[in-house]
């Protein structure tokens, strides 16, 4: 099982600066906040998929898929019977909560796939790179980055460990969510244990090859904003800056709804 | 000269312990030279290692005596990223050190942290990769290299700082024969270089016959610190340190030998054999094979039967194609291969944790596809190959009545398993104690026990002697044999070629996928050129037998039927 997200893939995507990326992320998140209109939601949802698509990193979606369902029905659902409104659909539940829900829904979903896509074209090297040249110090940079890596390697610490219990006849299936939430404790363990352990290996092994050894570094990836960026960025602020402009008039919003 | 390293009256305690790791170490290693430390278990040898570059007494928690000099400068001043410069380490547990996404980058890391320029770096990646002979793999993720790569890869992510002194822990513990020998290839390439000083930590002794000298630690005090070769051939001094003396050296010292006429390798030892006008008795050898096949005969009926059995993983990898392989009852049967031969993915099928994806895997003459894991739980068990991913509560009973617990048992039924189970392995009286305090040997046998509890059939073991010095992996492997004489049918995955040898009955070679060789133990290790092929090397004692013309298995066996000493 290959823990990481990211993708090796030659795009235009992936030769963009860092920085570039990092904009681009924080532009999708504005982007899908300042919309209340769940056919605005959609195109913003549509605009990212499009770039994924560009980016050859789409795949990594499907090993995610469960966790964007689960999040947006469950969004959704939760909206629509909470929230109120004008239009009555059926039983206490109104059209307007629905679209809110609807809309909440895909902006927390689009938020989720904008990170993805990001992680999938974006080296955790390029990430620490990308926040140092923006003037922040290597050591809480590399923190960072080494938060992102540790996702996935407990994930696959978990996976083996799971193994483990099953053989033992750990079943993690049946059961209500008390007594489910009871059985998760032979994996827990384990897991604490295992990483706990490891990570202290991890900072030995830093130390040890000179991290923080002097204060300046140099980096062995070339990055450097080219013109490539500079399209991107431009494009991408006259799209911004047109998105909230629409809003500003008094589109892309919600009649009716209150909470 | 100034010495590369200079140890003198070092003695360190670990905050919270009793017992000091260290105590009154004085080492000396030249420049250039080649230099082994050995030892058993907790005798402090990582402790060494962490001593040399300053992450004692800067990192580690704890009372430090004494002083360790690294060129000149002592370890109690200055930072351990400024002792990266001289000294360079590589850490046992090398999964934990790699962490960038490509290999050109883990490898550029150190030079980074020291502000070498971008052309310098690339020199050093493309040089040292080279060395470690990962040219190539500049591009592939450290996850999907295998263990000996990766561990050579951990070592050029040292080597690109260009330190002087390199000090490597255990650098072999976890890999096959072959990624063992590219590591000590390495080794001795890095030897002959006048401006490397080597220190490495190593428990198997048939990989210390080109160091310089041996250091031989216990109970953190220095027991030893003579010529390689000298240290090698006192057999005694091994035996009593818990480190597994030459099987070569044994036998000649068993036969009576004056220690300075010890051989120490397969091929001096045929020679001196050969010299001495000793021969092997052919009556003797045939009672052997003799038992060997009375042995085969005393096996019970099938039970794991697979038939052309083939498993590919999602990702398109085929793992296995047309295995066959029948265990009957009361074997003890050995599964060897190198890392990704498959061997690991073949047992995996015997419990359930995977599904064939072509073929049927039978236990107890029924498909494991219609049994569920918990019920073949219940007829196969498999311990796993690191404890800690298994073991979660706060005493060691509550550890292993999981297996009865969940299996509903009743209070007395799951009291007297537990206490059956530990009895089994030697842990009696012991089931209050919190199994985070064992050592790794006893949680080793903690697992056992908790799968033992469930009273299976057929006991798989995956790498069990792993990460155990020699004393440990041999009280594992008695228990199993025990095992495997009251009734339990045994299938170890290990790359402990020895434990093979004296151990089981019968070995299956995995190689890409397929059975390469199957057969009594004797007679898969006399075809030492097909074993090669399969990245696989018999121990020493094998192969002495064999170019005498007679496999045999052990020492002992050689002993019984050597005539004319």
């Amino acid at each position: 099982m290959d823990p990481s997200l990211y993708l090796d893939r030659d795009t235009w995507v992936h030769r963009l600066d860092p920085r570039t990326k990092m904009f681009l992320l924080i532009g999708a998140f504005v982007l899908a906040f300042i919309f209340l209109d769940p056919l605005y939601e959609l195109v913003v949802l549509a605009l990212v998929l499009i770039f994924g698509y560009m980016a050859k990193s789409l795949e990594n979606l499907r090993r995610i898929w469960f966790i964007l369902l689960a999040v947006g029905l469950l969004t959704l659902v939760l909206w629509s019977l909470v929230g109120g409104g004008r239009t009555p659909l059926f039983l206490f539940v109104e059209l307007e909560s629905v679209l809110y829900g609807l809309s909440i829904a895909l902006r927390i979903d689009t938020t989720i796939i904008a990170g993805v896509i990001f992680l999938s074209t974006t080296r955790n090297e390029e990430v620490a790179i990308g926040l140092v040249k923006l003037g922040i110090p290597y050591r809480f940079a590399f923190a960072v980055t080494t938060a992102l890596r540790l996702v996935p390697t407990i994930a696959s610490t978990g996976f083996t460990i799971s193994q483990a219990q099953r053989s033992r006849g750990l079943d993690l299936d049946s059961g209500n969510i008390l007594q489910r939430t009871r059985k998760y404790v032979p994996l827990l363990v384990p897991v604490f244990v295992t990483t706990i352990r490891s990570t202290n290996v991890f900072s030995m092994a830093l130390e040890s090859k000179g991290f923080g050894a002097g204060g300046k570094r140099t980096f062995y990836l070339r990055t450097a904003l080219g013109g490539r960026d500079v399209v991107v960025l431009v494009v991408f602020v006259v799209l911004l800056a047109a998105s909230v402009a629409l809003r500003v008039a008094g589109y892309g919003t919600l009649e009716g709804f209150s909470g | 000269m100034e010495p590369a390293v200079s140890v003198q009256g070092l003695g360190y305690r670990y905050r919270g312990q009793q017992k000091p790791a260290l105590e009154g170490v004085d080492l000396e290693v030249a420049e250039g030279e080649f230099v082994v430390v050995m030892g058993p278990s907790g005798a402090g040898k990582s402790t060494l290692c962490v001593s040399l570059n300053g992450l004692i007494p800067h990192f580690f928690r704890g009372r430090m005596e004494g002083e360790v000099r690294v060129r000149g400068h002592s370890t109690r001043e200055g930072r351990v990223g400024e002792f990266a410069r001289e000294i360079g380490l590589v850490f046992q547990d090398f999964e934990a050190q790699l962490f960038s996404t490509n290999v050109a980058l883990e490898v550029a890391f150190g030079p980074e942290n020291f502000a070498v320029e971008r052309d310098e770096m690339e020199r050093r990646v493309n040089s040292v990769l080279g060395q470690v002979r990962l040219e190539g793999f500049e591009d592939r993720q450290p996850a999907t290299l295998s263990g000996g790569q990766k561990q050579r890869l951990a070592i050029a992510s040292v080597l690109a700082i260009e330190p002087r002194i390199l000090c490597l822990d255990e650098p072999t513990t976890d890999l096959d024969p072959v990624g063992k020998l590219g590591v000590f290839e390495i080794a001795e390439e890095l030897k002959n270089r006048d401006d490397v000083t080597l220190i490495v930590v190593e428990h198997e002794t048939e990989e210390t016959l080109d160091a310089d000298r041996i250091v031989v630690l216990r109970e953190g005090r220095v027991v030893a610190d003579r010529a390689a070769r000298e240290v090698l051939r006192d057999v005694e001094l091994l035996e009593e340190s818990g480190v597994m003396p030459l099987q070569v050296t044994r036998f000649f010292h068993e036969m009576g030998l004056w220690q300075g006429q010890l051989p120490l390798t397969p091929e001096e030892g045929a020679q001196e054999f050969r010299q001495r006008g000793w021969r092997i008795s052919q009556e003797r050898h045939r009672e052997l094979v003799d038992e060997d096949e009375e042995r085969t005969q005393g096996y019970g009926e099938p039970i794991i039967e697979v038939g052309g059995l083939s498993h590919r993983y999602p990702n398109g990898f085929a793992a296995l194609e047309g295995v066959d392989l029948t265990v009957r009852k009361g074997e003890f049967l050995a599964i060897l291969g190198q890392n990704g031969s498959g061997k690991t993915t073949l047992v995996k099928h015997f419990n359930g944790l995977l599904k064939p994806t072509g073929g049927t895997v039978k236990v107890g003459g029924e498909e494991t596809t219609e049994q569920g894991m918990l019920r073949l739980g219940q007829s196969v068990g498999y311990v796993f190959q690191n404890p800690d991913h298994q073991i979660f509560s706060d005493t060691v009973s509550d550890e292993v009545s999981f297996g009865p617990r969940i299996r509903e048992m009743e209070g007395a039924e799951i009291k007297e398993r537990v206490d059956e189970a530990l009895s089994a392995v030697g842990l009696e009286g012991r089931g209050e104690e919190d199994p985070f305090g064992l050592t790794k040997g006893e949680r080793q046998r903690v697992a056992v026990a908790s799968v033992l509890a469930v009273r299976p059939e057929v006991l798989i073991l995956d790498e069990p002697t792993t990460g155990l010095d020699y004393a440990e992996q041999r009280s594992m492997m008695e228990l199993v044999a025990r095992l495997n004489e009251a009734g339990s049918t045994i299938i170890v995955v290990t790359h402990t070629m020895w434990v093979v040898a004296e151990y089981a009955h019968r070995a299956v070679v995995v190689r890409e996928g397929k059975i390469e060789l199957s057969g009594t133990v004797r007679e898969v290790f006399s075809r030492e050129d097909e074993l090669w092929e399969a990245s696989l090397r018999p121990p020493h004692i094998v192969s002495l037998g064999n170019s005498l013309g007679y496999p045999v298995l052990s020492v002992d066996e050689l002993v019984r039927v050597t005539e004319g000493g």
